[in-house]
């Protein structure tokens, strides 16, 4: 047992040094990070422990990701749970030169026409808070409960395609995951395969 | 990103019906699909090979059925007239590519076919006849774009037909993977924390020099990291499979191991393990529910029940035949003495649970009474049941050295040492005798952490000695038992001959694992060991000569060495037997994966007897259950197919199979009705009246 938590320790610090790091597990500690929203004001994890805070990951020009906002799903999610005072964080880790980077400006105004209801949208051009929590896809989804533990990884819903047509009976798993939690229960489904575009990692 | 966004939707949008889809991106055509028959007519009842051909601008790719870390398979949707059938798509070894940021996807470029097998119907009415599908696609260059189309496909119908299109099948045809050639190859599963290790012994190993796993993870929780080559030499490879949020309870994972002469190398090929299917079934044996606590009563419970166990027997009687030997002598010498009798028995316990948690540490399965499955665990066993039951008809005595015997006399340590290494050797025999509740404990057990486990141990062994170390602190309620006299001779000499039966029956397992062969050689051994047993008693008494007993001890040696160095290290070790051959009698077909799984997939209800050659509890219930007429009438009559799992020699695939019960050893038996119904188990103890009353319901439910 001992043993086992020890090479955990020890592989995670390997993991860590790497270049993209593996996931952290859910029930881990969420790594601490900070990025600049489009107002261009610094945003940390640490200023919101005590809440929940939902990471989403974005890329306006990727069908999956466009799945969710075309019909209003994704927003309809965000009010729900923001208003609920959960903090909602859109995060774009998309390298410069590739599908889906956004400057500040275009960022506001995808959110203006789009009409979202994020807490705030984090620039992230050198993939830091995606290397950080190993995602690879947009959307993925990461939860993190008030004690800044994460409790939920992985897809939105259960039917990986890019058809907003399968929304209606698609189960949700972040919802689920998150009124569970303000239930104040376990989260039954804390992990599913993330499903959808790459993560656009800059070309080493 | 107006533009881009048109464009999907547009692609997403039901598009013309044409023999031909072309999916274009910016004036830029990025996917042809088409649908390709390898024959040029439809002959009726005939089946014949269809498949979607889709052809990709350079760059671009579309994915495989796991697609990785992004993207997504490739869909197709038939749309056939009743009475069509349509089978799975064969999907070739995809190429593997890595992008920046580590994510890994398996795909294919410039071109790919995904092959379906059409089954019509014995009758077709009209000619020609348009076969419909539609395939959902995503294709990806550094950016990804959904494609759809709606294709048809037009025949004639025709008594003989032409092949069409054998070049393009056959390229993709050599691309798929193979079944797992389960008589040239082993694989055996392993999982150390998240982390699967798959190994694989193989010939053919040898000839590649790029290996690989692709994984293919079932159902959306699981989420699979990039598998690996951890080591390889001649014939044999290990990979890694790391994991995240796989069920505790699996230890494999569904793939297919892929050859190559290099890595994406256009010679691939591959063979496909399949999921375990068994596994997503895998009944819930109460194991979360019930608390610790109760499976420490259970442990406790079955390893009271072990005394009463036939392979027990004899050593109980020869217990009960030390406890009337004790009867006369003082309480605290008697209360002594069943001390060191249940340490023997914590002793065993205990180190059997060390042991365990050493291999389970170094990643090995591990499973009750495994060690039986261990032929010289078993001629080790007989050696020591034979030279006990020379001991007990008086061959020899044992005597220790004079001096340690002089010095043990004024102390009582000489009887407690011999009841301690007796309490070792019952337990020792005990092992295979999974009681009803011991099964469901261990099996409890061997799901948890070291600690449970040697709790769980020391549980068992608590039950077991209960009865002596009761019967030693209060040898009042010994007082019924009769005087000592001349009459003990007699049954310790009878005593001999129970401990010969049991000889003769480890003889019978030695028998069932190398063969009639190997029992022979076997029994050679052991006729030497007895040859050196009478001359330790007839050489090496107290009034012979120091010479002489040199020369005994010498000659004894040289007899012990030789015929353990001709016997068992050449004769023995050479003899083997094929366990499939040897099970398959009467109804009984012998246990693959495979055939379990194929009876399983054309609907068959199928009953799996878990034995062993060495499971007197097996034998027992085979003898009065499964052999019984009414029961195998029962099971003629409602067509279920009867498979024997014969873990005599431990079968690495039976062993998985009783993990995924959550039985550390046999017995088992296990119903599975038809296609969908979950398991069935039934107790270890089986009864007619149990069996027939499930077999009943199972005809009822398929009715």
């Amino acid at each position: 047992m001992k043993t086992k938590l020890i090479l955990t320790a020890i592989t995670t610090l390997a993991a860590g040094a790497l270049y993209a790091a593996d996931v952290p597990p859910v029930g881990s500690a969420a790594p601490e990070f900070s990025a600049p929203d489009t107002n261009g004001k610094t945003q940390s994890l640490s200023e919101y422990k005590g809440k929940y805070v939902v990471l989403e990951w974005f890329n306006p020009e990727c069908p999956f990701v466009k799945k969710h906002y075309g019909p209003g799903n994704m927003q309809k999610l965000q009010k729900e749970y923001t208003d609920k005072g959960v903090v909602w964080l859109t995060v774009d880790s998309n390298a410069p030169g590739t599908e889906g980077n956004i400057t500040a400006e275009q960022a506001k105004k995808i959110m203006e026409s789009w009409k979202t209801h994020q807490t705030a949208l984090l620039l992230d051009p050198e993939s830091k808070i995606a290397k950080l929590y190993g995602s690879k896809n947009t959307p993925n989804m990461v939860i993190i409960n008030p004690e800044g533990k994460i409790v939920y990884e992985g897809a939105i819903d259960s039917k990986a395609t890019p058809n907003p047509a399968d929304i209606p009976t698609s189960t949700n798993y972040v919802k689920n995951a998150l009124d569970e939690s303000l239930a104040g229960k376990p989260v039954s489904n804390a992990q599913t395969k993330p499903y959808g575009c790459s993560v656009k990692y800059k070309s080493s | 990103m107006l533009s881009l966004r048109q464009i999907s939707i547009a692609a997403l949008a039901v598009l013309l019906t044409q023999y031909a889809h072309g999916q274009s991106y910016q004036g830029k055509e990025l996917v042809k699909a088409s649908l390709q028959a390898e024959t040029a007519a439809i002959v009726p009842g005939k089946p014949f090979s269809v498949g979607l051909l889709l052809r990709m601008a350079p760059g671009w790719h579309t994915y495989w059925k796991f697609s990785g870390d992004a993207g997504l398979p490739t869909e197709i949707k038939w749309n056939l007239p009743p009475g069509w059938k349509i089978g799975e798509i064969q999907w070739p070894i995809p190429l593997k590519t890595l992008d920046p940021g580590d994510i890994q996807t398996y795909g294919y470029q410039d071109e790919i076919l995904l092959i379906q097998e059409i089954t019509p119907p014995d009758k077709i009415d009209n000619s020609p006849v348009k076969l419909s599908a539609q395939a959902d696609w995503l294709v990806c260059e550094k950016i990804c774009i959904p494609g759809s189309a709606k294709l048809e496909l037009e025949l004639p119908t025709s008594t003989t037909a032409e092949p069409k299109n054998t070049d393009l099948f056959a390229r993709y045809r050599r691309l798929v993977p193979k079944e797992f050639p389960g008589s040239d190859a082993k694989s055996i599963w392993s999982r150390t924390g998240d982390d699967l290790h798959l190994k694989v012994t193989s010939e053919q190993i040898a000839n590649y020099q790029n290996l690989d796993f692709f994984p293919l993870p079932q159902g959306n929780n699981v989420v699979v990291g990039h598998p690996s080559v951890e080591s390889r030499k001649g014939n044999e490879v290990t990979f890694k499979i790391p994991t995240e949020s796989l069920d505790k309870n699996s230890s494999s994972m569904p793939g297919v191991m892929v050859f190559s002469k290099f890595p994406n190398s256009n010679d691939r090929s591959g063979w496909e393990l399949s999921a375990p299917q068994v596994a997503a079934a895998t009944p819930q044996i109460a194991q979360a529910s019930r608390g610790l606590a109760t499976f420490l009563l259970f442990g406790f419970i079955g390893g009271f029940i072990l005394n009463l166990m036939p392979c027990v027997l004899p050593v109980i009687s020869l217990k009960i035949f030390g406890f009337i030997q004790q009867a006369g002598e003082s309480r605290a010498k008697i209360f002594r003495s069943g001390l060191a009798f249940v340490a023997g028995i914590f002793t065993w316990f205990v180190g059997l649970a060390l042991v365990l948690i050493a291999i389970k540490a170094a990643g090995h399965d591990v499973t009750w009474a495994s060690q039986f499955t261990n032929p010289y665990f078993v001629l080790v066993l007989s050696v020591v049941v034979l030279i006990f039951a020379l001991n007990l008809f008086g061959v020899f005595e044992i005597t220790l050295p004079q001096f340690v015997s002089r010095g043990m006399e004024s102390a009582p340590s000489k009887g407690n040492a011999g009841s301690f290494f007796q309490g070792v050797f019952a337990t020792a025999l005990a092992t295979p005798c999974t009681a009803p509740f011991l099964g469901t404990a261990i099996g409890f057990a061997f799901t948890q952490s070291s600690a449970v486990i040697l709790s769980m141990f020391v549980a068992v062994a608590a039950g077991m000695s209960a009865p002596y170390f009761l019967l030693s602190a209060r040898p009042a309620w010994m007082k019924f038992l009769p005087q000592p006299g001349t009459w003990m001779v007699h049954v310790k000499q009878f005593m001999g001959f129970l401990l010969i039966a049991t000889l003769l029956f480890l003889i019978y397992v030695l028998g069932a694992q190398r063969g009639l062969d190997g029992a022979i050689w076997a029994s050679c051994f052991l006729l030497v060991i007895a040859i050196a047993c009478w001359m330790k008693g007839a050489f090496i008494v107290p009034t012979a000569s120091a010479a002489k007993r040199i020369v005994t001890i010498v000659i004894m040696l040289a007899l012990l060495i030789w015929s353990g160095a001709y016997f068992i290290g050449d004769k023995f070790q050479a003899s083997k037997i094929d366990i499939a051959q040897n099970a398959s009698g009467g109804d009984w077909q012998p246990f693959t994966p495979e055939r379990l799984q194929s009876e399983r997939d054309a609907g068959h209800a199928v009953f799996v007897d878990f034995t062993a050659a060495w499971c007197l509890t097996c034998k027992f219930n085979e003898k009065a259950v499964l052999e019984n007429s009414e029961v195998r009438d029962a099971f003629q009559r409602h067509g279920v197919v009867r498979i024997k799992a014969d873990w005599t020699n431990g079968d690495p695939a039976i062993t998985k199979l009783l993990q995924q019960f959550g039985r550390p050893g046999v017995p088992l038996y296990v119903l599975y009705p038809g296609k969908s119904g979950e398991p069935i188990v039934f107790p270890e103890l089986l009864t007619k009246n149990i069996l027939l009353d499930k077999l009943e319901t199972i005809a009822v439910a398929s009715r």
